[in-house]
C-alpha cells in the first residue's frame, strides 16, 4: 500500500471512531429532554428603524455596542450607524468595493472590512483629526476574505477563500498564527464569550472549532450536506449554531463533541445566509435567500415566527449584545432594525 | 481528500489523532444544563419578556409637539 494510501485508511479509521465516541455518551437526546417543554408563543417582531443610504447590495452588519452598528455595501462603503436616530455617524469609503465583511471593535475604536481584495483593512475611528483613515492593511491571504472579527484593538480572525483563518497582530500586520486544515472555502467565523476559541464554517460542510492560543483544531462538527455560510456561539458558549445552503441549521453541543438538533422544514428550500442568537438562545434569528428571516425555538425546532419586509435575500443579521434589538441586512440596500 | 498533498494528509491525520483525544461528556450532563441555562435566562430575554422591552430606545417615547 503506498503512504498516501495508507494515510487515507487512517483518516477513515479516525473519523469512525469519532463517531463511535461520540455515540458512547450520547445516553440522552434534545427531543426527549425537552418533550414535555412547550414551544414558545408565536413571536412577533417589528420594523422600529429602516437604515437608509447604502445604493447597493449589503453584504454585512456587525453591532459595536446596543446601539451603533456597522454595515459594508458594494456601493464601497462602510457605514457607522446611530440606530436609534438612524444617523450615518461615518461614511467610510473604500479602496475596492468588493467588500463581503466587516466587523466593529469591541471598544469601539475601530472597524475592518475586506472582501475579493483578499485583504483586512482596519480604520481607527478615533483619529486626532477626526477623519477615519485606514490604520493597516493585513495582506497575506490567497482568497477573498469572507468574514472577520476582532478580539481587542491589536488582535483580528479573518475567514477567507483560501481554506484558512489567520490571527493577526494588527500593529505589525503580520500573521500571528494561520488556523490550516478546512478543505473548502472558509466562509464564516465567530468568536467565543470567553475569547478563548473561535469556530469557522466552511465550503467543506463542517464547522471547527478552534484553539486560538495554540493553533490547534479541537473539534470538527459535520452533518451538513452544503456549504456552511454562517456561523456563531450560543450564548453560553458551549454551543454552536450553524446556517448552511442545504436549508437547515444546526446546533451542536461542544461539551459532548455532536449535533443535538435540526432546524428545517420542507416548505424551506433555500439556504441559509444568516444567523444570530437571542440574548437566552431559546430564538434562533436566521435570514435565507427567499427574502425572509425565520424565527426557531431553539429547543423544539419548531419555527414561531417570521421577519418579512425586505424586497431581496436578507445577507446579515445581528442582536444586539443587550439582545434588545436586531438588524438585518439585505440585498436590498436597507437595514432594519427589529424589535 | 484526494487532493491533498502527502504532508496535508499527515497533517489532517494528525489532527484526526487529536480532535478524538477530546473529553466527551456525557449528553445526559450537557443537554439539561445547557436547556436549564437557556430556561433561567429566558426571563431577561427582550424578545421573549415584553417587560424588558418597556423602555425602547427605537420607539419615540413622548409624542410630537406642535409648537
Amino acid at each position: 500500500m503506498g503512504e498516501m494510501e495508507q494515510l487515507r485508511k487512517e483518516a477513515e479509521s479516525l473519523k469512525d471512531e469519532i463517531t463511535a465516541a461520540r455515540k458512547a455518551v450520547q445516553d440522552l437526546t434534545l427531543q426527549d429532554h425537552v418533550a414535555g417543554t412547550a414551544v414558545v408563543g408565536r413571536v412577533q417582531l417589528k420594523t422600529r428603524k429602516t437604515l437608509r443610504g447604502h445604493l447597493s447590495k449589503i453584504y454585512a452588519v456587525h453591532w459595536g455596542d446596543s446601539k451603533l452598528c456597522v454595515s459594508a455595501s458594494q456601493d464601497g462603503k462602510l457605514i457607522v450607524w446611530d440606530s436609534y436616530t438612524t444617523n450615518k455617524v461615518h461614511a467610510i469609503p473604500l479602496k475596492s468595493s468588493w467588500v463581503m465583511t466587516c466587523a466593529y471593535a469591541p471598544s469601539g475604536n475601530m472597524v475592518a472590512c475586506g472582501g475579493l481584495d483578499n485583504m483586512c483593512s482596519i480604520y481607527n475611528l478615533k483619529g486626532k483629526d477626526g477623519n477615519v483613515k485606514v490604520m493597516r492593511e493585513l495582506a497575506a491571504h490567497t482568497g477573498y476574505l469572507s468574514c472577520c472579527r476582532f478580539l481587542n484593538d491589536n488582535e483580528i480572525i479573518t475567514s477567507s477563500g483560501d481554506c484558512t483563518c489567520v490571527l493577526w497582530d494588527i500593529e505589525t500586520g503580520s500573521q500571528k498564527t494561520v488556523f490550516a486544515g478546512h478543505l473548502g472555502d472558509c466562509m464564516s467565523l465567530g468568536v467565543a464569550p470567553d475569547f478563548n476559541t473561535f469556530i469557522s464554517g466552511a465550503c467543506d460542510f463542517t464547522a471547527k472549532l478552534w484553539d486560538i492560543r495554540d493553533g490547534q483544531c479541537r473539534q470538527t462538527f459535520g452533518g451538513h450536506e452544503s456549504d456552511i455560510n454562517a456561523i456563531g456561539f450560543f450564548p453560553n458558549g458551549n454551543a454552536v449554531i450553524t446556517g448552511s445552503d442545504d436549508a437547515s441549521c444546526k446546533l451542536y453541543d461542544l461539551r459532548s463533541d455532536q449535533e443535538l438538533i435540526t432546524y428545517q422544514d420542507s416548505g424551506i428550500m433555500c439556504g441559509v445566509t444568516s444567523l444570530a442568537p437571542s440574548l437566552s438562545g431559546r430564538l434562533i434569528l436566521a435570514g435565507y435567500d427567499d427574502f425572509n428571516c425565520n424565527i426557531w425555538d431553539s429547543l423544539k425546532a419548531e419555527r414561531v415566527g417570521v421577519l418579512s419586509g425586505h424586497d431581496n435575500r436578507v445577507s446579515c443579521i445581528g442582536v444586539t449584545p443587550d439582545g434588545m434589538a436586531c438588524c438585518t441586512g439585505s440585498w436590498d440596500s436597507f437595514l432594519k432594525i427589529w424589535n | 481528500m484526494d487532493e491533498l498533498d502527502e504532508t496535508q494528509l499527515k497533517n489532517h491525520v494528525d489532527s484526526l489523532k487529536q480532535q478524538l483525544q477530546f473529553n466527551r461528556e456525557k449528553t445526559s450532563v450537557t443537554i439539561p444544563e445547557l436547556t436549564k441555562w437557556i430556561e433561567e435566562k429566558m426571563n431577561e430575554d427582550p424578545f421573549l419578556n415584553p417587560d424588558v422591552l418597556k423602555d425602547n430606545p427605537w420607539v419615540e417615547s413622548s409624542k410630537c409637539v406642535i409648537i
